[in-house]
């Protein structure tokens, strides 16, 4: 018996257009656009030649040689067009250069506005002015060192070292995927809240007819929160594998644990949606409507929609982070990802294992019962 | 004497102040048909469920198959075949697969449970539609599909709660003769509606329900028998002087005549050869009139005669 209504649950569920849409096109579309749209900022952060308009008032022999090595190269920091004055306002008031250096005994710099580009030349031109000075200097008291010295200022040399704290990605983009596995995880709760209301004779036909067999409820209570549990389990690996291998999101290293995270947070999402359903009594429609209300409104709270709320509660009401399963998704795939000792996940996967156990109890506590005070 | 397989003693239930159940009292023996006949709300529905042990109940006895009934005796559910009002069926499975599935609930050897599948489709006529999911079909099939879940694993006691509502007048009566076949087929039914012409047609015995009570029960015949219609004349006439009308309830045998301006309606209890002596004084008084028909006492009349409203009122 117990294998037979397993068969026909998972079989339900699979084809429920609830699920083939939330669950399975939802993440498709949602992933995709995150996609389209991070790639374009990524995009943004390449390095574009600047175009700037040299208007020479007499010779620098040095500048004339930084310049040369600006403009040359593979990708080549500067496109030097040198033209009159007035020509050269007038194409940095078109917009065609980003600035105007006018080249003297100094080198200056004229800009319209502010921004990225206006900054980097101004960078340029104060380093050019640097060297120029160390090489004038350097001409006139030891020209038998210029060499040497060109050398030296031609080499990169940081202050700081870059200590990697992870071996993870800390591309602060992938926590948009991140919250969205959650969200399929929590959407979940809709694939629950069929296990409760299909199995109470006070909520279905189904529930009254199934309640009339010779199959106790204890048996269609587990078959129906198993089946849904594997069912879900299978959309959060189609998520997964459709985020990491289609849409290349960089998940890290650790992707069998992130499968086996985000199938626990499946079981989440229906153990959810199993306690709704159970609770109180209302038409199905309006269990639905208040199921995905409150995941919509955790999402939300977890930074779905909006990057940096979940920094804002972090500050403002720190336990609202804690509490919000869906944030506690989000934050084991991060932590799994991030952090290189799995302690902080292990944590998450605590606080979602406690998640799941209590409300499948309360779940089982409110569902069990024999009879009913009205149908 | 046959078994009896439904006992149900003194049963009340209440819905806060409304009395759903006044001590109702019913008792069903192998074999028969037993319709329940009742207007919406006079608490068929609310029997079956105490019936089914899916509701709660606040006093009285159910006992089915000789064994107190209550929600964890699956052994007893097992013999129980129920056929809810409103159709319960998933939408994600196919008609095959509908029945397999609540079939399955029932019966665990894979074999058997094939063979009922297959013999319940033939039984309600959805050979031709095993693959189409319940969207698919039509208000009667779906009807049949609903019959064929709650009968495939052959049942000895079939409920069936107003199994013909909104349905076609063909499949009716498809429904109709599939339950006196599994009646034949040895099962003992019980059959709510407020359809009389339908209790009537397939019932062997018959209790009448209103506000919660038992107002009467007994065969068909025996029903009829108590009350005193035993015909009732209608004749189709457009003027009716009111001393025609008088000296036609002065006939023998006659104890109610109604006019309504077009129609003139005679109840007679007993005696024969009331419907010549009507007409008699109509013609003897030169009355012109249409169709003229003689009928015998209904359920409706019984109903009628017993609470003093007509129980096709309540129908929706």
């Amino acid at each position: 018996m117990f294998l037979h209504n397993l068969k026909y649950e998972i079989k339900l569920v699979l084809r429920a257009k609830s699920f083939i849409i939330w669950l399975m096109l939802f993440p498709i579309i949602l992933g995709t656009l995150f996609k389209v749209a991070f790639g374009s900022i990524y995009q943004n952060e390449t390095f574009d030649t600047i175009p700037v308009a040299v208007v020479k008032i007499s010779e620098n022999e040095v500048f004339d040689e930084m310049l040369t090595a600006l403009t040359t190269g593979e990708q080549p920091a500067l496109k030097a067009i040198s033209e009159e004055e007035a020509k050269a306002k007038e194409m940095l008031f078109d917009g065609d250069v980003k600035g105007i250096l006018y080249v003297g005994k100094t080198v200056e710099l004229s800009v319209s506005g502010r921004g990225m580009t206006q900054t980097i030349l101004q960078e340029i031109v104060g380093r050019c002015r640097v060297y120029e000075t160390v090489i004038r200097d350097t001409m006139a008291t030891d020209p038998s060192s210029l060499e040497a010295v060109i050398k030296e200022l031609s080499t990169e040399v940081d202050a700081c070292r870059e200590v990697p704290v992870t071996q993870g990605n800390p591309d602060v983009y992938v926590q948009y995927f991140y919250n969205l596995i959650a969200m399929v995880a929590i959407c979940g709760c809709n694939t629950g809240l069929h296990v409760s209301i299909d199995n109470q004779a006070n909520q279905s036909v189904v529930g009254a007819r199934k309640n009339c067999s010779g199959t106790p409820k204890s048996i269609n209570l587990t078959a129906g929160l198993i089946g849904s549990c594997i069912s879900q389990g299978v959309s959060m690996i189609f998520c997964v594998t459709f985020l990491r291998f289609v849409l290349q999101v960089n998940f890290g290293g650790n992707l069998l644990l992130l499968y086996l995270c985000s199938v626990m947070a499946g079981c989440l999402g229906v153990a959810m949606g199993f306690f709704i359903g159970s609770v109180g009594r209302a038409r199905f429609e309006v269990k639905v409507a208040i199921a995905m209300s409150i995941s919509m409104v955790l999402c939300f709270m977890s930074g779905l929609m909006m990057g940096n709320i979940k920094g804002i509660l972090a500050e403002k009401a720190p336990w609202a982070n804690r509490v919000n399963p869906v944030a506690i998704i989000s934050d084991s795939f991060y932590c799994l990802n991030i952090y290189s000792d799995y302690r902080r996940f292990l944590t998450k996967v605590l606080g979602m294992g406690i998640y799941i156990v209590i409300f499948t109890i309360l779940g089982v506590l409110f569902a069990r019962r024999k009879k009913y005070a009205s149908i | 004497m046959k078994p009896t397989v439904v006992k149900i003693d003194n049963l009340v239930k209440r819905y806060g102040e409304l009395v759903a159940l006044d001590h109702f009292s019913l008792e069903i023996k192998e074999g028969e048909i037993f319709g329940l006949l009742g207007p919406n709300g006079s608490g068929k529905t609310t029997t079956i469920n105490c019936l089914l042990s899916l509701l709660a109940y606040d006093k009285g006895e159910i006992e089915v198959f000789g064994r107190e009934m209550t929600p964890t005796c699956y052994d007893i559910k097992s013999e129980i075949g129920v056929i809810m009002q409103n159709v319960a069926v998933l939408d994600e499975l196919s008609v095959r697969e509908n029945i397999d599935y609540f079939c399955g609930l029932y019966i665990t050897d894979k074999e058997k449970r094939k063979a009922c599948v297959e013999e319940a489709i033939r039984f309600v006529g959805l050979e031709d539609f095993v693959n189409f999911r319940p969207a698919k079909l039509s208000g009667g099939l779906l009807r049949r599909l609903n019959i064929a879940c709650g009968i495939a694993h052959k049942p000895k006691l079939i409920i069936l709660d107003e199994p013909t509502v909104a349905v076609d007048p063909q499949s009716r009566n498809r429904i109709l003769e599939g339950i006196q076949e599994l009646n034949r087929n040895g099962a003992t039914v019980i059959y709510t509606s407020h359809y009389m012409e339908e209790v009537e047609q397939i019932c062997t015995r018959i209790a009448i329900m209103d506000k919660g009570r038992k107002i009467a029960e007994g065969t068909k015949e025996e029903l009829k028998g108590m009350i005193r219609n035993t015909e009732s004349v209608s004749i189709e006439i457009l003027e009716l002087p009111g001393e025609i009308k008088e000296k036609i309830t002065h006939l023998p045998h006659v104890y109610e005549t109604e006019y309504d301006g077009t129609k003139l309606t005679v109840r007679c209890s007993g005696g024969k050869h009331n419907l010549i002596r009507i007409l008699a004084v109509l013609q003897e008084a030169e009355l012109g009139f249409g169709r003229v028909y003689s009928e015998l006492p209904t359920l409706n009349d019984v109903f009628l005669e017993i609470t003093g409203t007509a129980l096709r009122d309540s129908k929706e």
